[in-house]
């Protein structure tokens, strides 16, 4: 026997998120039929508003409802530093940090010709043309991840903003805070040494 | 250390196998096809998680079922360790202590094996790629850091190749990722070169007076390693220099070839005897004693490094060798390696009685 229509197209868009198999699914859409009416309208109007109400902002290229995004239309933060991330998600992980007060700029990846990312597929032109234009930004922090892509993104961005006489940082590789020495794999370990400080 | 036992099931020929060792010898013996070779292969997987007989998993699972699974308990000098390896279409899954490693890497290296093969006189014989292959695996059995780098390096590569295939044919014309990644293989090229040319300065160091006493102090025996990013023996940072440089000149040839001509990838090392490269000049005899030479030296630069002595494979080559050699390499083992040897008849092999080797006969995936 196969369920009424409604459910298995309920169970058929489950299965559509990321991690969701058909037992999860099934399980999902038969707890949606019990749920208050209420909830389940709230529900759609949330999935509907994510696509209808949210957009990337044209400055910075984070997902937003505003234009430009909250962070850019913030005169207080520190219009002189960008820190470039991968996703917008990454975002959000800094933003929780708290200390960080100034611009941001979302590359919507990283390089990686086998997977048939080029310059001209990531937000770099956009990145150029906003240090261009804006004469206040004086340093450019890249915190892509901490792969072998994430680092060629880096260093290309790099090559290609160092002869406008603006600072390009990186961020620091090493130990976790926290960490024990004893547990810490040797890779780590290896970049711990090599990026060690003076104190 | 020595292997205490193994269990197999569904590998090779083997449905079922559940085998104890002696802590020195064993001998495997049974006619051809029998799957004496697979046994020795089993305890290779088991150290390395890869065959030196194929890259394809699926060859090593036993025809017509979905998985095998290959467990070995390995007493070392002060602990007991137990792996377990289960090989499926699905990939590979390593347990060490019953805990299942999500790295590999982490994995590899609880057991230290060294195969001698008779397809090992190849080394000298054969191209380049199989001594890159060869020096590879030894290295990686040591240092997890190398290990890594070659991940890497074989990553970045494909990258950069896959870069110059999209500059040939005019996709894009941006040559500032050229230099990224061009820079970020030097990096990693240079560490690997160097590491390689220290191991083989190592190794040479036990091999010199091995192969002198093998000929009766007749031969001079010298590892060299080529690269085209110059001299190897430089520091770290200096290779890097120069395999950048060469990588950047290299740039308008490597575009219209869609290929990286340059780094640790198309290196190669020669085995030179009297100032001469055997592969070229030497004969067979003298092919034969510095691959058997390389071997013994193995072994004792496993000692140094890992403070125990590896777990010696040898494949039907005693049958290969005459009777000085057969004796000199039965000599260096002695007492303190646990070796497996196989072969197909008794009388090929000259074995000190004394020593009370245990001797399994192998017939049809199963023994007899």
């Amino acid at each position: 026997m196969q369920y009424p229509k409604p459910v298995t197209r309920l169970i058929e868009s489950y299965m559509k998120l990321p991690g969701i198999g058909e037992k999860t699914a099934t399980r999902l859409a038969f707890f949606t039929i019990n749920m208050d009416q209420e909830d389940v309208g709230e529900f759609s109007q949330a999935l509907q508003e994510v696509q209808t109400k949210l957009h990337y902002c044209h400055i910075c290229g984070n997902i937003t409802d505003q234009e430009p995004c909250e962070i850019c239309a913030n005169e207080q933060r520190d219009q002189t530093q960008i820190l470039v991330v991968e996703q917008p998600k990454d975002i959000m992980a800094l933003e929780n940090m708290h200390s960080y007060n100034g611009l941001y700029h979302v590359l919507g990846g990283v390089l990686s010709p086998v997977n048939g990312i080029g310059p001209d597929d990531l937000r770099i032109k956009q990145l150029v043309e906003r240090l261009q234009h804006d004469d206040l930004i004086t340093e450019v922090i890249v915190a892509t991840n901490a792969t072998s892509e994430g680092e060629a993104t880096a260093m290309y961005l790099a090559k290609l903003i160092k002869p406008a006489q603006i600072k390009v940082t990186r961020l620091a590789h090493g130990l976790a805070v926290g960490a024990d020495i004893e547990y810490a794999d040797q890779m780590t370990l290896q970049r711990a040494v090599d990026g060690r400080q003076q104190i | 250390m020595y292997l205490q036992e193994i269990k197999l099931n569904n590998f090779r020929n083997y449905s079922q196998l559940d085998l104890q060792f002696d802590p020195h010898l064993n001998i495997f013996i049974g006619a051809n096809a029998q799957g004496k070779t697979n046994l020795l292969e089993a305890i290779l997987v088991l150290a390395l998680v890869r065959s030196h007989r194929t890259s394809n998993n699926q060859e090593l699972i036993k025809w017509g079922t979905d998985f095998s699974r290959l467990q070995a308990l390995v007493q070392k000098d002060q602990s007991r360790v137990s792996l377990e390896l289960i090989l499926s279409s699905a990939g590979k899954k390593a347990r060490l202590n019953q805990l299942e490693q999500k790295k590999l890497s982490q994995y590899v290296g609880q057991l230290n094996v060294i195969l001698f093969a008779p397809e090992d006189l190849n080394l000298v014989k054969g191209s380049p790629s199989v001594r890159r292959r060869f020096i590879d695996m030894e290295i990686g059995q040591i240092d997890k850091i190398y290990l890594n780098n070659i991940s890497k390096y074989r990553q970045i590569l494909k990258q950069r190749n896959n870069y110059l295939k999209k500059l040939r044919s005019k996709k894009t014309s941006d040559k500032l990722y050229l230099e990224v990644i061009s820079d970020q293989l030097a990096g990693f090229g240079s560490e690997i070169i160097a590491t390689r040319y220290q191991f083989l300065q190592k190794i040479q160091h036990f091999l010199q007076p091995i192969h002198q006493e093998i000929t009766q102090g007749q031969e001079n025996l010298q590892l060299d390693y080529h690269t085209l990013a110059g001299d190897p023996a430089q520091k770290v940072n200096d290779i890097y220099q120069s395999l950048l440089t060469r990588l950047t000149q290299q740039a308008q040839h490597d575009i219209a070839f869609g290929s990286t001509s340059v780094g640790p990838h198309r290196d190669d090392f020669s085995f030179v005897v009297n100032q001469k490269d055997i592969q070229k000049f030497g004969s067979q005899g003298q092919q034969r004693s510095a691959v058997l030479s390389m071997k013994l030296a193995e072994i004792d630069l496993f000692h140094q490094e890992v403070g125990d002595y590896p777990i010696l494979l040898l494949d039907d080559v005693l049958s290969e060798l005459d009777q000085v050699r057969q004796t000199q390499l039965l000599q260096a083992i002695h007492e303190r390696i646990q070796t497996f040897i196989t072969t197909t008849s008794l009388d090929n092999v000259q074995i000190d009685k004394n020593n009370r080797p245990k001797i399994f006969n192998i017939k049809a995936g199963g023994i007899i």
